[in-house]
């Protein structure tokens, strides 16, 4: 058996589908076709259902931090008043508004904003800041937080307002969306996220067919396109490859003997670095919070579909309590036999990462399974201390290393 | 510009010097004591349910037990408070609530259920989108879930006592927005770090005994014959999320300046809760809370904050405007470019001060502020003419 990594010959035809998205948008600009920023948690079936353009700040931002771009440009933001201790997604984007400088030619400027906090609450005062720059109209999604459970008003209050947002849609685009045409988006994004889910599941084989960095590329179609029949064919043409990797015992981390959690977004300017440092120690990540965060079960067939994106929508993750968390992490160490977690402590991102010591403790202590802590940034490279992550990552493998021989007598 | 010599400061001196003297006295005499960390808190409620609310600042000078809980990019004010809670300083609290503020807030509140089990914790999720057209309907099922909450650990709480507690904290209010109208209708006639003693007290001390005080306060006040500070002196209006310590403000009086106007959450802003009548109570203090001056954190369709606050400071006569910003605070670091932008425009000095909630004020924050009230001063003589 080839010790190499064999490549995921799907990767060009992601790299295909999202540059034409982008230019397909950017083309649009300046014509009758309307284009939206939205949050990545916003419910984009509404908009796709309403013919609006979504664009993604979010994954722009990740764009520029993987083309090593984001430090430049969270320094243009800098200049203009931006606090270094923000969010380096909006740092990035807001540096790419006031410099022009993209890996994609910058983004087309919106018609309207939608803004769902269920991901966080810098995104309120992100898209407040948009709505000035911009002087478009902002339509906002509040999503409470779900500390214990999602309560019959909290479901009654998200739905009310997404109703108010496809009537919003509706009077800015000037066309009735239609209940067949919400259902026709809503079962096309079920049927992607369908498809998601299941490719995600195949990373519980061992040896897996892929690792999280892998997912962390592969997220882009079903974060931006959810709802469009090109999501659907380009995540059935994923799952064909990773089940025919499985089939074929393909490993993504070939001589796979470690299996790892990832907790938190990624590190987007070190995705190659880490994902080589891992597999040094024949360790893959086969399981992460933030690549199941988009696998959002939504009933298209309910007889209520506004209240089933209202429940979607309201309790994914990010937005739910760290009991919950913990049960979630529960599931996925069990499902996908992690021996380990590793939580990277997002210093751009507070809401999910405060909490990380209580879930790394509670892991530890409850299930006594080893957790790392990676002190990083998505964006912002400035903060990576590279040695330091490192020798951490080693010294957690040959803990690993240690626990695995101690089992194994 | 300092101020001293009313006889009506000393008891919330004295609160403040040990602030969490009182609540623990209440406590041990019986009373259950109800912490809070915003003042998005229905506090009615509390007291409704018999209970003595109590909000709760970081009263540390470290917070290295807090740092196993929680990482180091999280606010100040969030650390200082858990980990006074972890070294058992506030053990004496029956109940905790937290009311929706922020991503640190939100996740503090599940750690401190899962770190500090004495104690019963409500979580209330506030509405961010204060204006939305269902925010009313939700908020008042959110109160109405913490009435239920409350009402296993003491049983029944009438709509009658709700609505008594609705007149108390309203009086209350209406008060100390006197106190503050005062301060900006005569300049220096009480200094800004005094009305911060003042309303630092109230958080910790039973509102009824606040509200006699602060009457008898407010009454000799408004006995005092003062010309004010001389018509050179620059006025300064200070914004931000709380302000722990009053010797911040005493250094910006020291530079020679008089505070005249304030939007702090632990100032202006906390107290601009107004009495509603809705009828039913719990929709009273729904719309209330979502009807007052919005904290940053939350969203309201149409309100530019810059301008608000351009056009509030110039209101209350001030040259400039001093952000007291609290490092990691990510509302107020998101407010702050569209600030600069403004406040540029228009030409109006704006100082952005960062600061540890728990921590008093800098050797550098004193020559920044120093440094600001030259340039105010100068900004004020030129307007002069």
């Amino acid at each position: 058996m080839s010790v190499d990594r064999v490549p995921i010959a799907t990767t060009n035809k992601m790299m295909r589908l999202m540059m034409e998205y982008y230019l397909g948008a950017k083309a649009a600009e300046g014509t009758s076709q309307k284009i939206a920023w939205v949050t990545s948690g916003a419910p984009v079936e509404l908009l796709y259902a309403a013919g609006i353009i979504p664009i993604y700040p979010e994954n722009h931002a990740a764009l520029c931090g993987a083309q090593k771009m984001a430090v430049e440009l969270c320094e243009a933001a800098e200049e203009r008043g931006f606090s270094r201790d923000v969010c380096s997604y909006a740092r990035t984007d807001f540096g790419a508004i006031y410099t022009g400088k993209s890996p994609v030619q910058g983004l087309p400027k919106p018609d309207l904003l939608v803004c769902c906090n269920n991901i966080c609450g810098t995104v309120t005062k992100w898209y407040q800041n948009l709505q000035r720059h911009f002087g478009v109209p902002l339509l906002y999604i509040d999503t409470p937080f779900v500390h214990d459970s999602a309560t019959p008003a909290m479901l009654e209050y998200v739905r009310a307002q997404m109703e108010d947002t496809l009537r919003a849609l509706e009077t800015f685009t000037g066309k009735t969306i239609t209940a067949e045409k919400l259902r026709e988006t809503l079962e096309l994004a079920a049927e992607a996220t369908r498809l998601w889910d299941e490719t995600l599941d195949l990373l519980a084989h061992k040896p897996s067919p892929m690792t999280s960095f892998d997912t962390f590329v592969h997220i882009a179609p079903i974060v931006v396109m959810r709802g469009t029949d090109k999501c659907v064919d380009y995540y059935q043409a994923l799952l064909a490859e990773m089940k025919q990797r499985v089939e074929k015992g393909i490993a993504a981390v070939p001589g796979e003997q470690y299996r790892l959690g990832w907790d938190n977004l990624p590190v987007w300017f070190k995705m190659a670095g880490l994902s080589k440092r891992f597999a040094g120690h024949k360790a893959c990540l086969v399981a992460a919070t933030y690549a199941s965060a988009w696998a959002l079960p939504i009933d298209a067939a309910a007889p209520d579909p506004l209240a089933e994106c209202a429940r979607a929508y309201l309790t994914v993750y990010i937005n739910c309590g760290l009991e919950e968390r913990i049960r979630t992490l529960e599931r996925m160490i069990e499902k996908y036999s992690l021996d380990g977690m590793v939580m990277h402590s997002d210093r751009s991102c507070k809401a999910y990462s405060l909490g990380q010591y209580e879930l790394s403790r509670q892991l530890r202590e409850k299930l006594n399974v080893p957790v790392l802590i990676l002190e990083a940034d998505m964006n912002d490279s400035r903060v990576y201390a590279e040695e330091q992550v490192n020798t951490r990552i080693d010294a957690f493998m040959e803990m690993l290393a240690a626990r695995k021989a101690g089992c194994r007598p | 510009m300092t101020f001293s010599g009313v006889e009506g400061l000393a008891p919330f001196e004295a609160v403040c010097a040990e602030p969490l003297a009182l609540p623990r006295r209440m406590a041990a005499g019986g009373r259950r004591v109800a912490g809070h960390m915003c003042t998005y808190t229905p506090e009615e409620l509390l007291h409704a349910a018999g209970m003595a609310p109590v909000r709760l600042l970081g009263w540390t000078d470290t917070t290295h037990r807090a740092d196993g809980l929680i990482q180091a990019y999280a606010c100040s004010l969030a650390r200082a408070v858990l980990d006074l809670a972890l070294s058992g300083q506030l053990d004496f609290l029956d109940t905790m609530v937290f009311s929706h503020t922020c991503d640190t807030i939100q996740n503090l509140a599940d750690i401190w259920k899962l770190n500090l089990p004495g104690m019963d914790v409500i979580t209330l999720s506030t509405p961010v989108d204060v204006g939305s057209p269902h925010a009313v309907r939700f908020y008042r099922s959110e109160l109405a879930r913490a009435r239920r909450q409350l009402e296993t650990r003491v049983g029944p709480i009438s709509d009658g006592a709700i609505v008594d507690a609705i007149d108390l904290y309203s009086t209350h209010r209406a008060e100390m927005r006197r106190l503050y109208a005062m301060r900006r209708e005569h300049p220096g006639l009480i200094g800004a770090s005094a009305v911060q003693t003042v309303a630092l007290a109230s958080f910790v001390m039973p509102r009824d005994e606040h509200l006699e005080l602060l009457r008898q306060l407010v009454g000799e006040l408004s006995r005092v014959k003062s010309n004010g500070p001389a018509s050179s002196v620059p006025r300064v209006f200070v914004a931000g999320a709380a302000c722990q310590q009053p010797d911040l403000l005493e250094v910006i009086e020291e530079a020679e300046c008089v505070v005249v106007g304030d939007d702090l959450c632990t100032g202006e802003r906390g107290f601009s809760v107004e009495r509603v009548d809705a009828g039913d109570p719990l929709e009273s203090l729904a719309r209330m809370y979502l009807g007052r001056r919005p904290c940053a954190s939350k969203h309201l369709a149409g309100h530019n904050y810059a301008k608000w606050l351009l056009n509030t400071s110039r209101d209350s006569g001030a040259d400039g405007v001093v952000l007291l910003f609290t490092k990691f605070c990510d509302p107020w670091a998101f407010e702050y470019p569209g600030l600069r932008a403004e406040f540029d425009a228009a030409g109006v000095p704006l100082l952005l001060l960062e600061v540890e909630q728990h921590m008093p004020p800098t050797a550098q924050f004193e020559t920044r502020v120093a440094a600001f009230a030259e340039i105010v001063g100068a900004a004020r003589k030129e307007r002069q003419g």
